[in-house]
């Protein structure tokens, strides 16, 4: 019962959150000193008053500041996250567009980071000191401060170019038809439709995007699960449990990770909100179309319905990790349950 | 407890090896594949063709705003409408210093300059198979001025559009306006059909900036009797064309044509070597040496027509020294042009005035400045400053067609720095760097500028009281008579050989005066696989599709 309260809670405190996202947003890219109209009419159209009074009419820019983040604010009580200024779509429709694709990418990624990261700590930490444990930490090390924007471009060179065991960027081979859209996510889509073609298509464009983006994460885990597998290891219940003489594997699996696990879930919490939010530079270079992609292009040309509703997806997104990440906890600690 | 425990840790993991496996399985060969597919996933797509349709894949960095020829502004949509609309004058492929009749076959203009009379070529249909008809004519020309989008200013000096019969158009002006022609090319003015946009929506009436509602219709299907029809665009990802079948003209070599958005050149480049695409829109002059012992790869090099230009205030209180035409002059004089030209590498050139290589009755760059330290030293003494001066040059951090800003400033900061101009560098985020300059609130900036149309005439706006003049803060109340009364003859002369005369004497007047050091006007570089043929490159729609084959 303690659980679902807790839940609620957490439900209920979304609510002044992401007012307070919407607020510190709205304030920032208002407090910018440049002006939409620069950013969107070309420069004979903006010298043009009534073009411009047309645009800041059509983009309610015409009115006080606070007046429009009122407007704001009454819009999205009504689930209306406005009109973007780039695109002249709902923003909505822009975000269901372009969010799909940055989801399975990174999915895709934290599944890549997650299963090489565990599966490398625990090597490395029941092997410690080996050539092994010295192998993995240093591509941890190398997966956590090597630059994506040239991992990517490196990846694509060797793995794409040269050798072709991969295919290049975008989500699809050109002219192979999508799967028809049900979930956007490509893989999932292909599955329902059961169209095979298109599904090991969609996995193979996956694969080298995930590996960049998820290196990161890889390099973090692999470290994080490394240390706490040997906090653990150490422990007297680990003596007690080989003292039992309870098999190798079991010891390691059952007490050990399972114990270990728990800080590595919390960086699991924050890597997958990290991904989703900083695809940019990852979705350009392998032209992937999703939401960095849009996030960026709203940023630059000061489209503010964009840029609001980026950031409240982005923040949801943190929170709902979060809040995963936290009930895992539950799950993992029984210690948690019984207080 | 322990066990239900232990249960959610293990259908926790179950669900991650579902997920783990269910992106395995089809890997195995057991899912049904056909034969093209059971090769490697990398080969390219070579999935049963329909018949042999010829396909042609073209990587951009797309900007498509909108793919409404009345809204469009950007660079991608200006490709796209030329393949799919026809406008009533061209240019010739490769240049934009001659008018050619499309759909009009001929024209006439009246003595004062402010009537021209159109008349239609027999034969145009429109894709569906509709005739166009002047009545086409007027509705798309008043729809795309009514819609007041960014391209509406083009329209700014029709007063009318009429349709007397099926196959005349009277354009009549507010006044003589000599680069109406040039500007009637732009895919602003191309010619819907009439019907078919209505029935989506479309209107051409006063109030259709609110009334207009075919835009949606006109993203995704195209209304036009150009040789290709838009089947499809999605958004930051694909457009595709297809031939149109109904085409009045040649028909084109390429059945379909793929237009891949993929943002970065170095994504482009490592694309276009592998073979998957065709054309890289986008490669900057540093990858093209790297290309060129490709044997599958060729690259085509020509002249863009974007000038990068110093700007200097007029006003005193914000220009300081820099207001100064003796200062103005020594700044002209102490860049180093062929060093600058050789930093921006590929096929730039350094423009003789702000108007770019390659218009009507433009300079060639022989007869551009030549650095003459000396000389600006020399200027600087005698305007008061034979210690030099300090200044901050405001720019955007940014990167425009290979011109990487923070690069050109560095360079003009160690140019300057030889003939005691003293320069702090001062960048800033390009929307925010935009607003001061175009507040004219610099004393000092480095920018660009693309035409707007391709005529000369488009360069009146650096002119006393013009959209980049006013931003140096040059008006008719500081401007001397001289390049004044130049720039109202040129305004509306229309008779070509006295309006070369007159950009001539423009041209002459910017070099010694002015608030205007322009330096460069970068190449641009398009790489193609060796199989494509027939690729050429004109400032107004960058790539005419229908001329490509393979």
């Amino acid at each position: 019962m303690a659980l679902y309260r807790y839940v609620l809670r957490r439900l209920m405190l979304t609510i002044p959150l992401l007012i307070g996202v919407t607020l510190i947003a709205f304030v920032i890219s208002h407090a910018v000193p440049a002006d939409p109209v620069t950013a969107n009419l070309g420069q004979k159209a903006m010298s043009d008053p009534v073009i411009v009074a047309a645009f800041r009419a059509e983009w309610g820019l015409d009115r006080p500041v606070h007046e429009q983040y009122l407007i704001y604010l009454r819009n999205l009580l009504r689930g209306d996250l406005g009109r973007s200024i780039k695109s002249r779509r709902p923003v909505m429709d822009d975000l269901r567009a372009y969010l799909p694709a940055t989801i399975e990418l990174a999915t895709a990624s934290i599944l890549v980071g997650v299963l090489t990261g565990v599966t490398f700590g625990v090597l490395s930490a029941v092997r410690r000191n080996s050539v092994l444990d010295h192998i993995v930490r240093m591509l941890s090390l190398f997966g956590v401060s090597v630059p994506v924007f040239w991992l990517a471009l490196v990846v694509l060179f060797v793995f794409y170019s040269r050798l072709r065991w991969f295919p290049g960027p975008g989500r699809l081979d050109v002219g192979l038809p999508a799967p028809p859209q049900i979930t956007g996510l490509l893989t999932i889509d292909a599955l329902l439709a059961q169209d095979w073609t298109a599904l090991r298509n969609a996995i193979g464009h996956l694969l080298l995007p995930a590996f960049v983006l998820g290196s990161y994460v890889t390099g973090l885990i692999t470290r994080v699960t490394r240390s706490a597998m040997l906090e653990v290891l150490n422990q007297d219940y680990i003596r007690t449990a080989r003292a039992k003489g309870l098999h190798d594997r079991v010891v390691l699996t059952r007490h050990a990770l399972r114990n270990a696990l728990i800080p590595v879930i919390t960086v699991i919490g924050f890597s997958y909100g990290n991904l989703l939010a900083g695809t940019v530079l990852t979705e350009n270079i392998f032209a992937w179309p999703g939401i960095g992609q849009y996030a960026y292009r709203a940023s630059t040309s000061l489209d503010f319905p964009a840029i609001m509703g980026v950031s409240l997806l982005i923040a949801l997104i943190f929170i709902v990790t979060n809040l995963v990440a936290d009930l895992l906890y539950f799950i993992l600690d029984p210690r948690l349950r019984s207080s | 407890m322990k066990h239900r425990s232990t249960l959610s840790t293990l259908s926790l993991l179950a669900i991650l090896v579902v997920l783990v496996v269910g992106c395995a399985v089809p890997a195995t060969p057991q899912a049904p594949t056909t034969p093209a597919a059971e090769a490697a996933p990398v080969e390219t797509p070579t999935e049963a063709p329909k018949q042999a349709e010829s396909k042609l894949v073209m990587a951009i960095a797309e900007d498509t705003v909108s793919l409404d020829p009345g809204r469009a502004f950007e660079t991608l949509p200006s490709i796209i409408h030329k393949a799919t609309y026809d406008t009533l004058v061209t240019f010739p492929a490769d240049s934009v210093d001659r008018i050619e009749p499309l759909l009009a076959e001929s024209w006439t203009i009246s003595e004062d300059g402010t009537v021209y009379t159109f008349t239609l070529r027999d034969g145009p249909k429109f894709a569906n198979g509709d005739p166009v008809t002047a009545e086409d004519v007027v509705f798309s020309f008043n729809r795309m001025k009514h819609i007041t989008g960014n391209p509406s200013f083009l329209a700014e000096t029709i007063a009318s559009v009429e349709a007397p019969d099926e196959k005349t158009v009277v354009l009549r002006l507010k006044h003589p306006d000599p680069a109406i022609l040039a500007k009637l090319v732009f895919s602003a003015f191309a010619v819907l059909n009439k019907d078919e946009v209505v029935a989506h929506g479309g209107t051409d009436a006063e109030d259709a900036a609110t009334a207009d509602k075919a835009e949606e219709w006109l993203n995704s299907h195209s209304a036009g009797s150009g040789p290709y029809m838009l089947e499809k665009w999605e958004r930051g990802v694909e457009t595709v064309l297809v031939r149109n079948p109904n085409y009045w003209g040649k028909a084109p070599a390429i059945d379909r044509i793929i237009i891949r958005n993929i943002p970065e050149a170095a994504t482009q480049k490592i694309q276009l070597e592998a073979g998957d695409i065709d054309i890289a829109m986008d490669l900057t002059a540093d990858q093209v040496p790297a290309l060129k012992n490709n044997p599958a790869v060729t690259v085509f090099e020509g002249l863009s027509d974007t000038i990068v230009f110093l700007i200097m205030n007029q006003d005193p209180a914000i220009g300081g020294p820099l207001s100064d035409p003796r200062v103005q002059m020594a700044v002209r004089l102490a860049l180093d042009y062929e060093g600058i030209r050789v930093l921006s590498s590929g096929r730039a050139v350094t423009p003789a005035s702000v108007i770019p290589v390659g218009f009507f009755a433009a300079y060639g760059p022989e007869k551009a400045l030549k650095r003459d330290l000396d000389r600006a030293k020399g200027l600087l003494a005698e305007a008061g400053y034979p210690d030099g001066i300090d200044v901050e040059l405001e720019y955007p951090d940014f990167t425009f067609g290979g011109v990487n800003f923070g690069t050109m400033a560095q360079k003009v900061q160690a140019d300057l720095a030889e003939a005691g101009i003293r320069v702090t560098l001062k960048p800033a985020e390009l929307q925010v760097a935009l607003e001061n300059y175009r507040q004219g609130r610099e004393a000092f900036g480095l920018w660009l500028w693309l035409p707007d149309y391709r005529d000369s005439l488009d360069y009146v706006e650096f002119l006393p009281g013009g959209v980049v003049g006013k931003r140096a803060n040059w008006t008719d109340e500081n401007a001397d008579q001289v390049i004044l009364t130049l720039r109202d003859q040129v305004k509306v002369e229309t008779n070509d050989q006295r309006r070369a005369e007159l950009f001539a004497q423009i041209q002459d007047y910017l070099q010694q005066k002015g608030p205007f050091a322009p330096f460069l006007q970068p190449g641009i570089q398009v790489g193609l696989s060796s199989a494509v043929r027939g690729f050429v490159y004109n400032p107004q729609w960058r790539v005419d599709l229908a001329l490509l084959s393979k």
